[in-house]
């Protein structure tokens, strides 16, 4: 079963991370990473760029597409990075998360992932 | 399995497949050490899948497997040794390192330990699955990842933890003691079913590689039914994966999209495995009180031996649901049961019995209440509760097709 668990941050919060004062926060971080690689239960996981470098894209006339610059809007917390992850459970979805450094300041949602199997009816 | 050109011709893929559990079987009886046998055979598979169309096959393939992987297995250990300064164990190993190849071992009973350990009780399910494909199904890595839909050094992780887990547990390639036999085989009809479910219920054109996943876990399972021919369940279970293999030309329409049971155009059904599948039923059946795997797979004929959806012997199927129920209660029984339920003696029926799931938690964060309850309301001639249900299940699946499916059925309404 696999999950996207998504990243929610601010400025403050990323800063947290950044520097000497973060290197205690960043070990924890690369230690979790490595344990779900060994584990096997790792399928990918990115950061994402700061929320002012984005681009929304509006296009109900297709030839003529509207882009802005700027996040959709202005909010606390941002969506920041991802993993995605193939797990026995939502059980262990959720330890992951908790697990996740970042947790401990600002909140990450897990979400299952659709699949392509399903059940005859 | 998705193509892998390294593997050559199905022939040849057939044979190396079938000699895999049993050149294992054999590399660790004599030198122990799971985890390193377990990647010698894997070398040796390679070796033999690149060098046989070549060459020709070998006059005894499972002697020239055997030599080959205890030649890797040597030189494995030896490098490890010598980074890690191992020599003694290397020398106690020695004397065994140059088995004769015809050294004829036990394969059966090899094949059914090694199933019985790659379901070790301290894996997860997902762990018991990739590991039982890739040591005793002899898949690569590559090909378990296609089928499970994860990157290859994901999967290889897992594989290689999972063997790791085994060590620490203590596991030794020994049939399980006696008391613990019939439970580790349980186990082992457990993780071939989730094989055979993992690839029956993908339905997308790009899953074709789950596909196959069941015609892997037939093939399993028909190996454990000759290593178990008196084993009621085990049988049942085999016939339990044909009676329902053989709808799946049927259960799928154009794009993927998921036709059910009684819309399915029966023409397309599999006779032969249908045949297979009923004879296995009624020998099961004829083995002792019936468990699980029986009645599910008794269901499933009842099923496939009614000529059309109006034909179904709903009297025999509602009988068998409620045994089912009384041997193994489960949420999802009670669902199907009320399904029947409804066919049998109208949707009302059906409804009533689901009322005993509200509140229940296990059903109450899945979609298949939802589901049920709006197929027998749409019966029912209650379109616009019906549809809030169809709704409700299709915001709660986790399937694509199963979304698909339920939201078209709420549209039509």
């Amino acid at each position: 079963m696999k999950y996207l668990l998504m990243i929610y941050d601010n400025a403050d919060s990323r800063e947290l991370f950044a520097g000497e004062q973060g290197a205690g926060l960043m070990a924890e971080m690369d230690a979790l990473f490595a344990e779900l690689k060994e584990s096997g239960e790792l399928v990918g996981s990115d950061a994402l760029a700061d929320p002012s470098s984005t681009t929304v894209v509006r296009a109900p006339d297709p030839a003529a597409p509207v882009v802005t610059d700027g996040p959709l809007a202005e909010a606390k917390e941002h969506f920041g990075g991802y993993l995605v992850v193939d797990v026995a459970s939502q059980d262990r979805a959720v330890e992951i998360a908790a697990r996740f450094p970042s947790t401990r300041f600002t909140p990450m949602e897990v979400r299952p992932i659709l699949g392509d199997a399903g059940e005859e009816m | 399995m998705s193509p892998d050109p390294a593997r050559g011709a199905p022939a040849l893929e057939d044979l190396l497949r079938t000699l895999a559990p049993q050149v294992l079987g054999a590399l660790v009886r004599r030198h122990r050490q799971f985890d390193a046998c377990e990647d010698a055979v894997q070398e040796a598979l390679l070796a033999a899948a690149t060098q046989w169309p070549a060459e020709g096959v070998p006059d005894n393939p499972h002697g020239w497997l055997v030599a080959v992987g205890s030649r890797r297995l040597i030189d494995a250990l030896r490098s490890e040794s010598a980074s890690r300064a191992r020599e003694e164990r290397l020398a106690v190993m020695d004397p065994q390192l140059a088995p004769s190849p015809d050294d004829v071992p036990t394969p059966s009973d090899d094949t059914l330990t090694l199933l019985v350990l790659c379901c070790h009780p301290s894996l997860s399910a997902p762990s018991q699955l990739a590991l039982t494909l890739r040591a005793v199904g002899g898949l690569t890595t590559a090909e378990v990842a296609s089928a499970f839909l994860v990157p290859e050094t994901t999967m290889a992780q897992r594989i290689s933890r999972a063997k790791k887990t085994i060590r620490q547990a203590g596991a030794s390639f020994e049939p399980p003691p006696d008391d613990e036999r019939d439970a580790r085989i349980a186990v082992v009809r457990q993780v071939l079913y989730l094989i055979f479910n993992e690839g029956y219920t993908a339905s997308s054109g790009a899953a074709l590689a789950r596909a196959e996943l069941t015609g892997e876990a037939i093939r399993l399972a028909r190996m454990l039914h000759a290593l178990l021919p008196d084993d009621g369940e085990t049988t049942a279970l085999l016939a339990l994966m044909l009676l329902t293999d053989a709808r799946r030309a049927a259960r799928t329409g154009p794009g993927g999209d998921l036709v059910p049971l009684a819309e399915q155009d029966r023409s397309r059904w599999d006779p032969a495995a249908i045949a297979e599948g009923v004879a296995l039923v009624e020998r099961a059946l004829s083995t002792g009180p019936p468990g699980t795997y029986r009645l599910q797979a008794a269901i499933a004929a009842v099923h496939d031996e009614a000529a059309t959806a109006a034909d179904t012997d709903w009297r025999q199927i509602v009988g068998l649901y409620e045994l089912l129920g009384r041997v193994a209660p489960s949420p999802v029984v009670t669902l199907n049961h009320a399904v029947a339920l409804g066919e049998l003696r109208g949707p009302r029926a059906g409804l009533a019995l689901l009322s005993c799931l509200d509140g229940d938690e296990r059903v109450g964060a899945g979609h298949r209440l939802a589901a049920v309850r709006a197929h027998l309301l749409e019966r029912a001639g209650e379109p616009d509760a019906a549809r809030e249900q169809y709704r409700e299940a299709a915001r709660r699946t986790s399937s694509l097709p199963e979304r698909r499916y339920l939201d078209g059925r709420a549209a039509a309404l």
